[in-house]
This record gives C-alpha cells, structure tokens and sequence, in this order.
C-alpha cells in the first residue's frame, strides 16, 4: 500500500495511529519503555485537555485563561469521591465530567455576555478563585498539605498500577473525548459555533442564539476539563492546590495556538510535540540550566508566531480539507 | 393583500442625533418594496432595527402580525410609572440608615456614606432605565428588592438595641418593616408580570436577532459578512440553522433523526447553492469567492432560513452591469417562490426595474413613497438626491 494515500483516507491514517498507539507498550525502547510511556501519557493527557479547551477559543472564539479551573475542580472532585466514597473510576469520571459542566455553566451563564478581553479577565479570575478555595478550604480539600492517598483505579477489581495500564487507560479516553468533539463539530451546535467564531453579528441573524451555544462551548469544554482532571488525580495519587496555577491554563492556551486554533488534529499534534519537548530538553540541557526550558517555550513560540501564526494546522486548512473530503459525498 | 411587515411611526437616535425620526412603512405580502435614499440617510438603522440589531427608542413594529417592538399602551405605562415611584421610596427609605453614621462616635464615616449616595445613585439610574425600557434595569432593580428583603429580615431578625453596623447602632425604627411590606409584594408583583410574553415584550424584553430570524425574517448586510474560514456549503447549512432541532446530545450519539435531518438539511442546502448558481463551489472556502459570488452566497444563506420576508442591504453595490442583471433575475426568482423582499439600493436601474413600491428616506425622514414612476417624478426625491439650487435652477 502506498504510504501517501494514507494522507487522503483520514480513517485510514487514524486506524495506523492507532494500531502503532496500541502496540507501543510491547516495542523494544532499550529498556527505558516506562519512562516513555509515563511521558506518552502526560502528552495524551494534554490533549485530551487541548481538545476540550479548543472547544472555547478554538471553536467559538472567546479567549478562555481559566481552563485550569476545571481541571481542578475535576481533580478534587476524583480525589475527594475516591477517598471518601471510594468510588470506582467509572462513576468518578462522569460524576467529575458533570461536576465541570455545572461550574462552567454557572460561571458561563451570567460572564458569557462579555465580549473579548473582559470575557478572558474573568476566567482569569476564576482560575485563581478556584486555587484560592482549594487552599484555603481546608475542612474540605485539606488546602496546602495537598490530597494524598488517592487510591488506584481498579477494573473488575485489579487495581491498575503498571505504566502501560494507565496508558491504556488514557488511550481509551482520548478515544472517547475525540469522538465526541468531532461529532459536535460535524453538528448543527459545531456549526453553530463555528458561525459564533467568524462573525457574531451575522451569526445571530442568521438564527443562532448566542448566549445558548457559547454557554452550551463552555459547559462541554469545562467537563472534559474536569474528566482529565480526574484521571490526573487517580493517576498521580497526590493533589495540590500548586498544581492548578495559572500558568496550567497558559500552557495549554499555547499548545492549541502552536498547534492551530480551531483544528482539532492541530492541537492533538501540538500537544503530541510540545509536552515531550520539555522531557527532551530535560536530557539535552545541562542540569543546572533545566528551568531554561520554559525559555526555549517561549522562542518556540515567538518563532511560530513569526513564520506560522495561525499555527501548525490552521483553523481554514482543517475547513477547506474537510469540504474537500465531502466532494465525493456531495457529488460534484 | 395582507402586510407581512408593517413598522408604526418607527424612532431611532443614538444619543442627540436621531438616525430615524417617526418612519412609517408596510410591505405587502408577496412584493418587492424598495427603500432609497442619500447616503446616511438612515436606511441601514432602519435595517437593524427591523432584525433587532438595534432596538427602536419609539415606535410600533409588526410582524406577520406579531409584535416585534409593540406600543406601550396607556394602562402599562402607568404600572411601570407606580412601580418605579414604590421603587423609589423604598430607596429613600435607606437613608436614615445612613444619616445614623453621622453621629459623633461612628467609624468608617465617609466609606458608608459614600455607599449610601452610590446605591441611591444607581436606583435613580434604575429608574431612568426603566423609563427608556432598558432590560437590565429590570434585573438591577430585582437585585435591589432581593437586598431589601435581605436586609429586613436580618434587621427584624435582631432586637433592635443591639443593631450594630460597623460598630455604630443603629436606630431605624419601623424602617424595616416598610422594606419588607415595600419589596415583598412589588418583586412578586413584577414576576408575576414579567412572566406574560406581552408583558415581557412592552417592558423591554424585545426579540433578540436570532428569535427574529426564527420568526422567518432573514436579512444580508450591507459590508458582506459571510463565514469566510467556512466553506460555501457550510455557511448555508449554518442558514438552515433556525429550521434544525438537533442538539447537543442527538449530535453526540448520532441518533437517527439526527443523521436524517443532516442529510436533509445537505440537500436543502445544495439546492439553495444551485438556486443563486453557485453549486459548483460548494466545497471551497468562502473566502475564495470573487465579489459578486459573495454576494450571492450571502442571499443563499439568508433563503437557508425559508424566510418570509428577506431584507437585502445594497445587493448590487459594486457590482459589475451583467452581474447585477443576474441580480435582478434572482430578485424576481425570490419574489417568485413567494418571500416578500425588503431592499435598500443605490443602483437606480435595479431599484426601478425590480421594486412594486419604493420608499424615500432623507435625514432619518420619510419624504416620499410610491410606485417607481412617482417617485422618479417627485420634485422632493430629486431635490434630496441633486440638493435643493440645482433642482430650482432645472426648475
């Protein structure tokens, strides 16, 4: 088979990925297979937070700086089920999904009617608002000693503890999360979005109720927020209010922007390259000069934002690709 | 013939300059009404008030007999007048409150009073809100009954020589007592009144854009505003947008009637394309487009919704004699299928070759209405359009 039509089937090219995904665990990596697959899974883990944060900024176009906050709030909401109920991943993930979704429509709701800087000074502030609770709280989250003690998750009763088994895991989630944005974004609510993202104005006459789809944007990408969150907290066992800043939300903000805002393959690629990039320089960089590696981010950045501003895969490539790809369907 | 559209004695200013001043109009069923006039002359303002962009500071809009922008009648004026003068007492009523920190002894003096003046400033603005029927006047003015309320069952709540606020007593009598006898029953009142959709639409909880275009009014902008990062196809299918019911869940698990409609609404989608001729283009971005492509996309997208009346902002501007000879014949076509077509245009051809009746905007004005050959007659359009000199010196 030709290795270039892969490029023109996308459910071939999807297949491929994913037998090599698959079979990745069993490849001979020189002994060091533990270590690429903990990597592997904080890569699958951003993206999976950059699908759902693309969802916002990307799809509908406000700037969104509090996506952390669900992440948290997700987080807490796995460890504090875990520990206290003990409940299985399988009801935390979705109670955690509905937990995010509640918070994003309650700060959505009443902040959505913001436009532009002043939606994304909000979300800041939320972001910080749900740190400071974290910590503070102590009653509740045990504030600034952090959660430990967070059990493992278990199927069928063998708790999960191997590498590989966690990257299943989050292989199977990434799964799920991929499906339910590309089929939200071949929707009328995608499209609808999408229209939001281009033009308000014309948007609204032509019959799109704002405040309904963007709070409809915030609420979806706030629970796949807070599912992440959650697999973080059974994955990592401890959580800390430190581990929800700021800078979370920034980062992840760069993933979708070096990956392409608005294309969904785009931000899975950004995450795929930006996330090992800081384990890379971690073996490249001499120890003392590791903290440079936000530094080399930052070049990163500037160099895209020079050469590719609208990112690796930009928003009207991933349009124009998918038009082309229904030529055959539409008949012409 | 019945009117499809009919705007009352219609009123827009921004600040001192007012954009229309009283315009009146009707578009019968099934027509093209045509709207000139020099430039700023209003004729956009008068677009988005009619599809809610704007909302009109007077005056009536219907539409398929429903009311857009209804009249205050007399009765609902005077309920918001006694509404908004109970409102106001129970304000002043706040402000022994605030008298009781000038005594010698009080702490935090200048802060307090200072909050005092503040919320009597934002009730009076309240209050003048209301009378312009701005919405959130109306959720300002139920948070401040809720605080009442709040604040009178906290007071009532305490016996009344140990009322302490930031350390200075307080004596406020039966003050209290008047807030929660004042707001209780004036929130209750108004919920239960703002819960009738008449009601709601007179006291200033107009139609948004979106709900206009569902009633089956759909409009294209006079600066084109297409999706241009969307393809052609998708643009019109974001059209088709108000007569879809999938939501997010249907679309998450592609049920049937969600897959069947999508199909559906792809079809209905193509056709438009082939109706303004553009079905060979269906899988490029819109951004692509040449000029006069555009414009026509945008026309499409606009037909997506299945509307009753179309407005149609300058359709020929800048557009070369064959292409706005296609124009015209889509205009026709689009008259043909039944839709009622509102257009504003500078294009004296198309305007004459295609309107049933064109109205003269100048100044916000209405200064003339007719048929196309009364109006190229009327001494008063031609003055508007050469300036008054050279119109009396031709005369």
């Amino acid at each position: 088979m030709d290795v270039r039509s892969l490029g023109k089937n996308p459910r071939l090219l999807l297949m491929a990925l994913l037998l090599l995904a698959i079979l990745l665990p069993w490849l001979p990596m020189g002994g060091s297979t533990n270590y690429i697959l903990r990597i592997l899974t904080t890569a699958i883990l951003y993206m999976i937070l950059a699908m759902g944060l693309n969802i916002v900024p990307g799809f509908t176009g406000l700037l969104d700086l509090g996506y952390v906050g669900f992440y948290g709030i997700g987080a807490y909401t796995s460890g504090l089920l875990a520990i206290h109920y003990d409940m299985s991943l399988w009801l935390i993930l979705p109670l955690a999904a509905i937990n995010g979704a509640i918070w994003g429509i309650l700060l959505g709701a009443p902040t959505l009617r913001l436009t532009g800087d002043y939606f994304a000074i909000v979300t800041f502030g939320f972001s910080e608002l749900v740190v400071l609770v974290i910590r503070n709280e102590l009653w509740l989250t045990r504030g600034p000693m952090g959660l430990p003690g967070i059990s493992p998750p278990a199927i069928f009763g063998h708790p999960l503890t191997r590498d590989w088994e966690f990257y299943y895991l989050i292989l199977i989630l990434l799964l799920i999360v991929l499906v339910v944005v590309t089929r939200l974004q071949d929707s009328r609510v995608g499209r609808a979005w999408f229209a939001i993202r281009e033009d308000e104005t014309a948007a609204q006459c032509c019959g799109v109720n704002l405040i309904r789809y963007k709070v409809t944007a915030f609420a979806i990408s706030a629970s796949i927020g807070a599912m992440a969150g959650a697999f973080y907290a059974k994955w990592f066992k401890f959580i800390h209010p430190d581990m929800f800043k700021f800078w979370e939300s920034i980062l992840i903000l760069c993933l979708i922007v070096f990956g392409g805002m608005g294309s969904i393959v785009g931000t899975m690629l950004g995450a795929l390259i930006l996330i090992p990039l800081s384990e890379v320089l971690r073996a490249v960089l001499p120890q003392g000069l590791f903290s440079a590696r936000y530094l080399i981010y930052g070049l990163v950045l500037v160099l895209m934002m020079r050469w590719r501003p609208e990112g690796l895969i930009p928003f009207e490539w991933a349009q124009a690709r998918k038009a082309l790809l229904s030529k055959e369907r539409l008949g012409l | 013939m019945k009117p499809v559209l009919k705007a009352t004695r219609l009123s827009k200013s921004f600040g001192g300059l007012s954009a229309l001043k009283e315009v009146t109009l009707e578009a019968e069923s099934g027509r093209i009404v045509g709207i000139i006039g020099p430039n700023g002359a209003g004729k956009t303002t008068l677009f988005n008030c009619l599809s809610g962009l704007y909302h009109p500071t007077q005056g009536q809009i219907l539409f398929l007999d429903r009311a857009i922008v209804p009249e205050v009648p007399e009765a609902k004026a005077k309920h918001i007048r006694w509404c908004a003068l109970i409102f106001l007492v129970l304000g002043l009523t706040w402000l022994p409150l605030f008298w009781s920190f000038l005594l010698p002894n009080a702490l935090f003096k200048v802060e307090l009073i200072v909050a005092g003046i503040f919320i009597l400033v934002m009730r009076l603005l309240v209050v003048r809100g209301l009378a312009r029927r701005q919405m959130w006047a109306w959720s300002l003015m139920f948070l401040f009954l809720l605080s009442d309320l709040f604040f009178a069952a906290w007071w009532l709540s305490v016996p009344a020589s140990q009322l302490h606020l930031a350390g200075t007593p307080i004596r406020l009598g039966h003050i209290p007592w008047l807030w929660s006898i004042g707001a209780g029953p004036l929130g209750i009142y108004l919920m239960i009144q703002l819960s009738m959709p008449r009601v709601r639409q007179i006291y200033g909880f107009r139609p948004s854009p979106d709900a206009i275009c569902q009633m089956g009014m759909a409009r294209t902008f006079q600066n084109i505003r297409l999706f241009y990062n969307l393809s052609v196809l998708d643009n019109v299918k974001i059209g088709c947008h108000p007569r879809m019911d999938a939501n997010v869940l249907g679309s998450l698990l592609r049920t049937r009637t969600q897959r069947e409609e999508e199909a559906l609404t792809e079809k209905k989608a193509l056709e438009w394309l082939r109706f303004v001729g553009l079905e060979k283009r269906a899988v490029d971005l819109a951004g692509t487009l040449a000029y006069g492509e555009q414009r026509r996309l945008e026309i499409a997208r606009a037909l997506a919704s299945e509307p009753t009346l179309l407005l149609l902002d300058e359709p020929a501007a800048g557009m070369n004699p064959r292409e706005s000879s296609r124009l015209v014949q889509l205009i026709l076509d689009i008259r043909g299928r039944g839709i009622t077509v509102l257009m504003i245009e500078h294009d004296m051809r198309v305007m004459m070759s295609l309107a049933d009746y064109i109205y003269v905007l100048d100044y916000g004005r209405l200064i003339a209405e007719g048929t196309p050959d009364e109006i190229r007659n009327n001494p008063r359009v031609i003055e508007a359009y050469l300036g008054g000199s050279i119109a009396h010196v031709d005369a």
